[in-house]
């Protein structure tokens, strides 16, 4: 036999179970015999399945011989403590059932929220995870000179190409162009069509297979189209999409060349289609498409991904970049770009990034989450620690007898941090209920759509659950279980431990006031949040949305649209917009100063109804005039912000100025000033803005209606559509619907907020009645004493709560001054923002208050209604 | 004392004495894969042997540490008077009954 052979090891944890469970007179033999075993299965099946081979056998080895017997092992003992330490701990749980049902109550709440959490950071994280290659693909970002200041994930096209060209160590690089979006029309209906221009080592990267077609030939000839199972099915039905030519929208005629499997995972490239790179040169000749194609300026609309050969390093590519920023850019210009490397599995949840391939959560979010879940349990861990040191009080006869006993402090403190694991554990029962009701909720947000969240709980996420529960009994319990052990055997016999020990103990009240601030901090920045968003969402935009609906002309001409309508008795007006106002959308034009400075003046392309429609209000000069399309054209209407921005002197002095736009150094007649109205998010100050008449950007039409008979009026409008465009189905929103759409998010932002007020609510009333109920019991006997001696019920009560009033007074205190300034940050960040007012506090307050004095009173006056002469038995 | 020999202790058995000095957990297991071509996990020898010990059929000693065992030492077995009288008497009983058997019957065809 070789003797010097350089043998594998076999799997040091495999050894190390052998080693924990295996008699030691068994030990060495098995052992060798194993070795033996596993380097005659390297030489027959290689290292990995040797491996596992070595695994199996050495849990095949587990039987009646081989186990350490009870009595000559040391751990088997260990276990029938650890068994009985479990029953103690469950009988107490039971005996103290009202403590113990307080205690999972609270504890289940915040941890069902932080179980979202949890379910929500998985989620994320099982991004792209199934790709094969997704811890060694890349790909490139830039940084350029933006006003956020934040990094883009698209790049240049010759990018790929030139570092391709230099560097050796490209495995796979794919480049994807985005602009690929059309109409495909089918039985007279129009179906839309996403997707992005690749290449056929798009196969190669990325582990997307294909379920029909060759994935080696799929994307390489001109004008072949690979469709998603979804899309496949949904424009060909049952017939077979191979070989099938579609033409979608402007860009011609695609023959489909391949069909993907569903993924088996989420991604974060988001495409509905794919398309040969080959097609993209003749588009972009035909101007159907900007130029991409070795424009070094354009780098807002190619993503490129690759994956390096071993042995080549991402720093030496790095230098490359560098390189090639100097080479392709002017050192000072504003077209400079830096160029960067990002991993993908960084991508989501990962920092902010502009033109994504996909929705991803950024990190912030996940943070923000985080401290969330993390504020909420912390929470809920100093009611455990409060409501146990509480019960700690009945329990010091328990712990001197067993300390007489013989118990050491370590065994006591064991049994403590079980029971507290017993009560985490339970609580996760609870809390996973809990989940079955807040999962749903959390899917019908509006922004679980846009990131296609799944929080279906998997094994590994209730192993996780589990380990977090453990992991939490353990936090919660090490605090009252040290304490409880160290009582002095003596003292806890004669139940004089609360007077001494407990009542100095100033660690607990800063607890109990820690976790007041935070409630009222959660408190106070929920009602602000709430009322901001109340605010915002019912606040006047200065133009009437009433009646109003919105119908998107999908390209179709809008004046012969607005004809047909107004054959109907019910229209009142029609006009037309490029753009819905209150949305947050804007289209500028750089418009110049006397100066010769330039700013960025908003306009909305507009018709002659436009004013009378939304109700704004014409302040000085006129109205564009009714079939005079040439003069219009010169004509625009500015409000009262922009011109103030030209330095006019009033409204009426700006009527008959003139001001040029920079590009294409139009110059404009300023006809009319309109007052002042919230075109943009409530959340911004009103800007410069100016009306004009441009039939081209006639996108939108505004159609107000009588309103009689809502329904009717809107299916006849459809019925005039239908004929009128049989090609698309219409586009009809409520303009107060688009509004509301548009706003959602703040409408999920106050659903959570409501959630954490709630949350909070109840983890600080739960909390005060652990803390009333550890105040009380220490006073006990003196209650009884003053009972005795004639006190009366309203004068023991008041005894009772002083020291609690004034521990939640010094709360409000710190809460309101902390809560005051942690809200002010953000709320002035709001062009328009709600007050701050002392009502906001005055409902903390009065809700906190109504809370404390429900809990210490009925604790109260359960103390005072309590016999004394059962409390006074003992001594 | 429960001396009755199960059908697999009998195979392991018969090779402890058939490898004498020389039969250990792994070499019965290879043996056993060989000669009779089936599959075994080398615990159930292991098994098998440990309880063939507790019959009195065998005994064990510490033996040296050759081949790839990374310095761990091996068990041999060594059948005992009783474990060979044990594997007679499991012959003498299946030879009784197999001249039992009718010639007739055996000869197939």
């Amino acid at each position: 036999m070789n003797q010097d052979k350089n043998y594998i090891d076999p799997p040091k944890s495999a050894e190390r179970f052998f080693e924990w469970y295996c008699q030691p007179a068994l030990y060495d033999s098995i052992l060798g015999d194993l070795y033996e075993r596993f380097d005659d299965n390297v030489e027959q099946f290689g290292a990995r399945k040797a491996k596992r081979k070595f695994w199996f056998d050495v849990i095949r080895f587990i039987n009646r011989h081989t186990l350490k017997k009870s009595g000559q092992s040391k751990y088997f003992n260990n276990m029938s403590i650890l068994n009985n330490y479990f029953k103690v701990g469950f009988r107490n749980l039971i005996k103290n059932r009202s403590f113990t049902a307080i205690n999972v109550l609270g504890l289940s709440v915040s941890m069902a929220v932080c179980l979202v959490i949890i379910l929500m950071i998985n989620d994320q994280l099982s991004y792209d995870n199934w790709q094969v290659n997704s811890d060694k693909t890349y790909r490139f970002t830039h940084n350029d000179r933006n006003d956020l200041n934040i990094p883009i994930a698209t790049v240049p096209m010759p990018l790929g190409e030139e570092m391709h060209d230099k560097f050796a160590g490209f495995e796979h690089m794919v480049t994807f162009r985005r602009g690929f979006f059309g109409d495909i029309i089918q039985n007279g209906k129009a179906i839309a069509l996403q997707g992005y221009f690749t290449e056929p080592s798009f196969f190669e990267l990325f582990s997307f297979e294909l379920e029909r077609g060759n994935p080696k030939t799929a994307l390489s000839e001109p004008n072949s189209i690979v469709l998603k199972k979804d899309i496949a099915e949904k424009l060909f039905k049952d017939q077979d999409p191979m070989g099938q030519s579609i033409e979608v929208g402007k860009y011609g005629v695609y023959q489909v060349t391949g069909v993907l499997k569903e993924f088996p995972g989420k991604t974060h490239i988001k495409f509905e289609s794919l398309v040969s790179m080959s097609s993209l040169a003749n588009l972009e000749k035909r101007k159907v498409l900007g130029s991409s194609l070795g424009n070094w300026n354009n780098a807002s609309e190619s993503w490129i991904y690759f994956k390096l050969r071993d042995g080549y390093s991402i720093e030496g590519l790095q230098a490359y970049l560098t390189e090639a920023e100097k080479e392709h850019y002017e050192a000072d210009s504003d077209e400079r770009k830096e160029f960067e490397i990002q991993k993908m599995s960084k991508i989501t949840p990962g920092p902010l990034y502009g033109n994504q391939i996909g929705a991803g959560m950024p990190n912030f979010f996940v943070i923000g989450l985080g401290v969330l879940a993390i504020l909420i349990i912390i929470c809920a861990t100093f009611n455990y620690t409060n409501l146990s040191a509480a019960r700690a009080l009945t329990r010091t006869k328990e712990v001197g007898v067993r300390k007489v006993m013989g118990a050491k402090k370590t065994q006591l403190t064991i049994q403590f941090i079980v029971e507290s694991i017993l009560v985490s554990v339970l609580s996760l029962c609870v809390a996973i209920g809990l989940l079955q009701f807040l999962i749903p909720a959390f899917e019908n947000l509006q922004m679980s759509a846009l990131l296609e969240w799944e929080l279906r709980p998997d094994p590994k996420a209730y192993l996780q659950f589990f380990a977090f529960s453990v992991l939490l009994g353990l936090i919660t319990g090490i605090f009252p279980s040290l304490y409880l052990a160290s009582f002095k055997p003596i003292q806890a016999m004669k139940n004089s431990v609360s007077n001494t020990k407990l009542s100095r103990l100033s660690l607990r009240k800063a607890l109990i006031v820690t976790q007041f601030v935070i409630s009222i901090v959660l408190i106070v920045s929920s009602v602000l949040v709430y009322k901001q968003i109340k605010f915002m969402v019912e606040k006047d935009y200065g133009f009437t949305k009433e009646n109003i609906l919105n119908v998107h002309m999908q390209g179709q001409d809008f004046r012969k649209f607005e004809t047909e309508l107004e054959k109907l008795p019910f229209i009142e007006s029609v006009t037309a917009t490029n753009n819905i106002p209150g949305m947050g959308t804007e289209y500028s034009e750089e418009a110049k100063l006397k100066t010769g400075e330039t700013f960025p003046l908003n306009y909305f392309d507009v018709d002659e109804d436009y004013i009378s429609s939304l109700e704004l209000e014409l302040i000085a000069g006129r109205n564009f005039l009714k079939s005079a399309a040439s003069v219009n054209q010169q004509s625009v209407i500015l409000n009262e912000t922009a011109v103030d921005k030209f330095g006019f002197e009033s409204s009426v002095d700006a009527v008959g100025e003139q001001f040029y736009i920079e590009n294409d150094s139009t110059v404009y007649n300023v006809v009319g000033v309109v007052k002042d109205y919230n075109y943009m998010m409530l959340v911004m100050d009103i800007g410069p803005m100016m009306l004009r008449y441009d039939p081209v950007g006639f996108r939108i039409a505004q159609i107000k209606i009588a309103g009689f008979d809502r329904v009717k009026e809107i299916t006849a409008i459809e019925d005039v559509w239908d004929e009128f465009d049989p090609n698309h189905e219409i586009i009809l929103k409520t303009f107060q619907g688009e509004i509301d759409e548009f706003n959602a998010l703040f409408y999920d932002i106050l659903y959570i907020v409501g959630l954490v007020a709630i949350l909070s609510i109840s983890i600080a009333g739960m909390g005060l009645l652990g803390i009333s109920t550890y105040a009380i019991q220490i006073r006990m006997k003196e209650v009884s004493i003053r009972k005795v001696l004639g006190a009366s019920v309203r004068t023991l009560i008041f005894l009772l709560s002083k020291s609690l009033s004034i521990m939640l007074t010094i709360s409000f205190i710190i809460g309101f001054s902390l809560a005051y300034m942690a809200n002010n940050v953000w709320l002035n960040q709001f062009a328009y923002r709600t007050s701050f007012g002392v009502d906001v506090f005055f409902m903390t307050a009065l809700a906190m208050t109504v809370i404390g004095a429900m809990t210490i009173g009925w604790q109260a006056w359960r103390a005072t209604k309590a016999n004394p002469a059962t409390t006074l038995r003992d001594d | 004392m429960n001396s009755k020999l199960g059908e697999f202790e009998e195979i392991v058995l018969m090779l402890v004495a058939a490898q004498h000095e020389e039969a250990y957990g792994l070499s019965v297991t290879k043996a056993i894969e060989k000669e009779l071509e089936r599959s075994v996990t080398m615990s159930s020898v292991h098994t098998a042997l440990y309880r063939l010990e507790e019959k009195g059929f065998v005994s064990s000693k510490i033996g040296d540490a050759e081949g790839n065992r990374r310095g761990r030492r091996k068990r041999v077995f060594i059948i005992t008077a009783q474990g060979k009288s044990a594997l007679k008497e499991t012959r003498e009983a299946r030879n009784h009954i197999w001249n039992m058997i009718p010639k007739f019957v055996l000869d197939i065809g």
